[in-house]
C-alpha cells in the first residue's frame, strides 16, 4: 500500500514536470491525434470506394479500431517504464541497480520510472474513432454489454501491457531489442484494429494461439456488434477477454520476477 | 570527391554490421506488409480493378512500401538534430567536407546497406507469398532504379531540413515529430493514392513526400509511357534540386547563428 | 562491538560465455555453449566496525565493484557468508537497504527529469524519514554542500560537481548507519574534491556513519582513511593502516638539484640519476639506504649547488607499483591464503 502511494506520488511529479510548458504539450498531443488519426482517415477515405470489408461496415471497423487505439494508448502511458526504449537504457546504464537500492517494490518503481502523459493523444484519437463508430452504427446495448465494455478496455490494456513487460524482461539477457516482440505488441495493435477474420490463416493462427489477440478484440466485438462469425467459434469465446488478459499478465509478472532474480545472480 | 565516396563506403559497412537490428526490422516490416496486403485483399474482395488500380497492384504497393521504410528512413531521423544539440556539430563543421555533403554521404551509405540487407530480401520473400506486378520492360526497371535513388535524395533533403530546426528551437524534437508525421500523411504511404479521393491523391503527388514515396511505386506498378516516365523523373529531380538549395540556405543561416551566438 | 560489515570467504564466480563468430556462430551459440569461469571475488574476508572510514582500493577489474554489489544486495554471492548491519543483503533487500546508503560517481541516485527538491521529497517518503529529522538533515546538508543555487534544477542539467553534491546529500538524509561511496570524486576539480572530502569526514565524525570508500584517487584515501583494504584479482592483498603500507613501499625519494654551474658528468653514491636538464639534475634514492641529509652532504663536497629540493614518491606511484609489480604478493602483509 505504501509502495502504491509512492508510485502515485512519482507519477504526479512526472506529470507536473511534463506539463511545465503547457502550450508545447498541448501542441504535441494535438499533432499526435492528427497524425495517428490520419491512418484511420486514410482507411475511411479508401473505404468509400468499397461496400464492406469481410462483411463489416466502416462503423463496425471503427468500433474495434477505436477500442484498440484507446487501449494501446492507455497502456503506453502507464507501462512506459517497461517500454524497451526506456527500460533498455535503464539496464545498460546501470540505473536499474538504483531501484534495487531503494526499500520499495521494484516492479512498482519501474511503473513509476516513466509516465508519458503525451500518450493522451492516442487515447483521444482512439476515443474519437470509437465515438465516430457509434454515430455510424446501431449497437443493441444491454446492461451486460455496457458493463463488459470497460472490462474489455481494461483487458486490452493488460494484454498489451503484458507484452511490454515480457519485452522488458528479455533485456535482462540480451542487450539487443528483440524486435520480434514488436510484432506482437504493435502488430497486435494493428490486427486488432480490423475484423480479424479477414487475415489469412497463418496470421490468424499466430494471433490466436501464440498471442491470443483475437480473444481480446474480434470475438468480444462479434458479440457486441451482433456479427456472425465465419470461423464458427462457440459463443462463450467472446467473454474470455478478461480471463486471457489476467492469465497473460500473471505469466508476464512471473517471467519478470524470474528475470530480476537472474539479474541478481549473474550481474549486469 | 573521394572523401564523399569514402564516407558512403564507411557508412555502408557500418549499416551492414547492424545484423540484429536489420534482421528484426526486416521481420517487423514483413509482418506489416502481410497485414496491409490482407486488408487490401479483403477490401477488393474479388473486384479486379478499382479506379485504375488492380488488386495485384495494391498488393505490390503493400510490399514495396514496407520494403522502402528502412531504405528511405522515412519515419524519423534525428541524427543531425542530436549533433546540434549535444555540440558534436562543432567537430563536424571542422571537417574538411561540406556539412551537407558529409551527411548526404552517411545517409547514402546507410540507405544502400539497408536496401541490400533489408529491402531486397523483404521484397523477395514477399514475392514468395503473393503474386505481384513487376515492371514489364527493361526501361521501366531502369527508370525505377533511378527513381528510388532520387527518392532517397528527396527523403534525405527533407529530413535534413527538418533537423535544422534544432539551430533555432530547443523543442526541435517536437517540431520534428510533427513535421515527419505530416509528411507521412501526404506521402501516399498508408493507402495507394489511387484509392484516395482524387483531390487528395493529386495534392499528395504534388508534394515532395508523394514524390519520394509514391511516384516510384507508380512507376513500378503501372506501365507508363516514356513520356510519363520522363515526367515522373523530372518531378523528382525538381524536388531534389529544391531541397539541395533550401538546405544549403538554411544551413548557412543556422551555422551563422551558431557561430555568432555560441553553442 | 558487533561489526557492521562482516564478510567471510566471500566469493563470486561468473560464467563468461565465449561467443562464436559469424552467422553460423550465432546458431552454434544456441547449441554449443563454451564458457570461462571468472573469479571476480575469490574468498574475501574482512570486518568493518561501526564508525570506521575504510578505503577499498585496487586496480581495475580487481573485484571492488563486485564486492560492493554483493554487500548492497545487488548481487548474490556464489559462496561464503556476509552480514551487513545484521542483514543478509540480497535476501533481506528492503530491510537492509533501508539502513544503508550508496553513492556512485558514475551515475546518479536521483530522478533525472525532476528538480532536486522533488527528488529529496521523494526520498523522504521512500525512507519514511520523520519530518523533523528530514528537515534538520536537509537544511544542514544544503548549507554544507551549498545546494541552494540549483535546488530547483533537474538533475539532468547539473554539472558533475553539483550532481555529486546532490547525490551525497541524498545518501545521508535518512541517517544510514553505513554508506558505500563508489568513486565520489571522479572527474571533479581540486576544489570540488576537497569539498566532498570535507563532507565525508564531517558525516563520519559527527554522525558516526560507517563509510566504505572505493576510489582510484589515492589522495582521497590518504586524506580520509586510516585503514585501507587492497584487493587484486579477487583477493584481499592488504588490510591495515595506510601509513604502514607507505613506510614499507613508499621509500623512493627524489633529490632535485640545481647546480651553480654545468657539470658534464655527475656521480652520487647510493643515488641514481633520473633526469638531466642543463644545470638541473634529478636523483632518486631509497629512504632505507641513505638519508637525504647524508646525500646532500655528499653532493656538496664535490659540487657547487645553487638550489635543491627533496621530494617523496607520489603516493599514486607507490600504489601503482604495488599493483603492477605485485609487490604485496608473498610479502608478510599478504593476506591471501598460501597456495596449496
Amino acid at each position: 500500500m505504501r509502495s502504491v502511494k509512492l508510485l502515485l506520488r512519482l507519477i504526479r511529479l512526472q506529470i507536473r514536470s511534463q506539463l511545465q510548458y503547457p502550450a508545447s504539450f498541448i501542441l504535441e498531443v494535438i499533432s499526435g491525434v492528427i497524425i495517428m488519426g490520419f491512418y484511420f482517415v486514410a482507411f475511411a477515405l479508401t473505404f468509400s470506394r468499397f461496400d464492406n470489408i469481410g462483411g463489416w461496415s466502416l462503423g463496425e471497423v471503427a468500433f474495434v479500431w477505436g477500442l484498440a487505439e484507446f487501449s494501446f494508448g492507455t497502456m503506453d502511458m502507464i507501462f512506459s517504464g517497461f517500454d524497451y526504449d526506456a527500460f533498455g537504457p535503464m539496464i545498460r546504464k546501470g540505473q536499474f541497480d538504483q531501484l534495487l537500492l531503494r526499500p520499495v517494490n521494484i516492479t512498482l518503481q519501474v511503473f513509476g520510472s516513466r509516465f508519458v502523459l503525451r500518450r493522451l493523444g492516442k487515447m483521444i484519437e482512439g476515443l474519437a474513432i470509437f465515438i465516430y463508430s457509434l454515430t455510424l452504427i446501431q449497437v443493441e446495448w444491454t446492461a451486460f454489454k455496457l458493463l463488459y465494455l470497460p472490462v474489455l478496455v481494461v483487458s486490452q490494456v493488460f494484454f498489451f501491457g503484458s507484452l511490454f513487460v515480457i519485452g522488458a524482461t528479455t533485456t535482462f539477457w540480451t542487450m539487443e531489442r528483440l524486435e520480434i516482440l514488436n510484432i506482437f505488441s504493435y502488430g497486435g495493435n494493428e490486427v486488432m484494429s480490423y475484423p480479424m477474420h479477414i487475415f489469412p490463416r497463418p496470421i490468424r493462427m499466430l494471433f490466436t494461439y501464440v498471442v491470443p489477440a483475437i480473444l481480446l478484440s474480434y470475438y468480444p466485438a462479434v458479440y457486441m456488434l451482433g456479427k456472425t462469425d465465419p470461423l464458427g467459434a462457440p459463443a462463450f469465446v467472446s467473454f474470455l477477454a478478461p480471463v486471457v488478459a489476467a492469465a497473460m499478465f500473471w505469466l508476464a509478472l512471473r517471467f519478470w520476477h524470474f528475470g530480476i532474480r537472474n539479474y541478481q545472480s549473474s550481474g549486469s | 570527391m573521394t572523401a564523399f565516396f569514402a564516407t558512403i563506403r564507411t557508412s555502408f559497412r557500418r549499416q551492414l554490421t547492424y545484423r540484429a537490428a536489420n534482421l528484426s526490422g526486416l521481420a517487423t516490416n514483413l509482418m506489416f506488409a502481410f497485414f496491409r496486403a490482407s486488408v487490401l485483399i479483403a477490401l477488393f474482395n474479388e473486384k479486379n480493378i478499382v479506379n485504375g488500380l488492380s488488386i495485384q497492384g495494391a498488393i505490390t504497393f503493400a510490399g514495396i512500401t514496407q520494403a522502402l521504410i528502412g531504405f528511405l528512413s522515412f519515419f524519423s531521423w534525428y541524427d543531425v538534430m542530436h549533433s546540434i544539440n549535444d555540440g558534436q556539430i562543432g567537430a563536424d563543421l571542422l571537417k574538411p567536407m561540406n556539412f551537407f555533403t558529409y551527411w548526404l554521404g552517411v545517409d547514402l551509405g546507410r540507405a544502400l546497406g539497408s536496401f541490400i540487407i533489408r529491402s531486397l530480401p523483404l521484397f523477395l520473400i514477399f514475392m514468395l507469398f503473393y503474386k505481384i506486378t513487376l515492371p514489364d520492360s527493361f526501361l521501366q526497371w531502369l527508370v525505377f532504379l533511378l527513381s528510388i535513388v532520387l527518392s532517397e535524395l528527396i527523403s534525405f533533403g527533407w529530413r535534413f531540413l527538418v533537423n535544422l530546426a534544432a539551430f533555432w528551437s530547443p523543442n526541435a524534437l517536437g517540431i520534428g515529430r510533427f513535421a515527419f508525421g505530416l509528411s507521412w500523411i501526404f506521402s501516399g504511404f498508408f493507402m495507394p493514392l489511387d484509392l484516395f479521393p482524387d483531390w487528395l491523391a493529386n495534392f499528395s503527388r504534388l508534394t515532395p513526400f508523394g514524390a519520394s514515396v509514391y511516384l516510384p511505386i507508380e512507376l513500378f506498378i503501372n506501365s507508363l509511357t516514356p513520356g510519363e516516365l520522363l515526367q515522373t523523373v523530372f518531378i523528382q529531380i525538381f524536388w531534389v534540386l529544391f531541397f539541395i538549395l533550401i538546405d544549403q540556405l538554411v544551413l548557412s543561416r543556422g551555422v551563422r547563428k551558431l557561430v555568432i551566438q555560441g553553442g | 562491538m558487533k561489526p557492521i560489515i562482516s564478510v567471510q570467504d566471500l566469493s563470486k564466480t561468473f560464467k563468461v560465455y565465449r561467443n562464436h563468430k559469424g552467422y553460423l556462430g550465432a546458431f552454434r551459440n544456441l547449441v554449443d555453449r563454451k564458457f570461462d569461469l571468472v573469479h571476480a571475488v575469490d574468498g574475501v574476508s574482512f570486518e568493518v566496525q561501526p564508525g570506521e572510514l575504510v578505503g577499498y582500493i585496487g586496480p581495475n577489474g580487481a573485484g571492488k565493484s563486485t564486492t560492493i554489489k554483493m554487500l548492497t544486495g545487488l548481487l548474490v554471492p556464489t559462496s561464503g557468508t556476509m552480514e551487513v548491519d545484521g542483514y543478509l543483503p540480497w535476501k533481506q533487500r528492503k530491510d537492509c537497504v533501508r539502513k544503508i546508503g550508496a553513492v556512485f560517481g558514475q551515475r546518479t541516485t536521483l530522478w533525472w527529469d525532476l528538480p532536486l527538491t522533488d527528488s529529496f521529497d521523494l526520498l523522504k517518503h521512500i525512507y519514511d524519514i520523520p519530518e523533523d529529522v528530514f528537515i534538520a538533515n536537509y537544511n544542514h546538508f544544503r548549507e554544507i554542500l551549498d545546494l541552494d543555487p540549483f535546488l530547483n534544477t533537474p538533475v539532468r542539467s547539473l554539472s558533475l560537481g553539483q550532481r555529486m553534491r546532490a547525490d551525497l546529500c541524498a545518501a545521508f538524509l535518512h541517517n544510514p548507519s553505513l554508506v558505500f561511496l563508489d568513486e565520489p570524486t571522479i572527474g571533479l576539480d581540486v576544489v570540488a574534491k576537497q569539498r566532498i572530502r570535507d563532507f565525508i569526514q564531517f558525516i563520519n565524525q559527527k554522525k558516526g556513519a560507517t563509510i566504505l570508500l572505493t576510489t582510484h584517487d589515492i589522495s582521497d584515501v590518504q586524506k580520509l582513511c586510516e585503514r585501507v583494504l587492497i584487493i587484486d584479482h579477487g583477493k584481499i592483498l592488504f588490510d591495515g593502516k595506510l601509513a604502514a603500507l607507505l613506510a614499507d613501499f613508499g621509500g623512493r625519494r627524489f633529490l632535485n638539484v640545481e647546480f651553480a654551474e654545468y657539470y658534464p658528468e655527475v656521480h652520487l653514491k647510493d643515488a641514481e640519476v633520473v633526469r638531466v636538464d642543463g644545470n638541473q639534475v634529478v636523483f632518486s634514492f631509497e629512504r632505507k639506504t641513505i638519508s637525504a641529509s647524508k646525500l646532500i652532504n655528499r653532493l656538496s663536497e664535490n659540487y657547487r649547488i645553487s638550489d635543491l629540493e627533496v621530494q617523496n614518491q607520489p603516493i599514486e606511484d607507490t600504489i601503482r607499483q604495488i599493483y603492477e609489480d605485485q609487490l604485496l604478493y608473498n610479502h608478510p602483509y599478504d593476506k591471501r591464503d598460501p597456495a596449496p
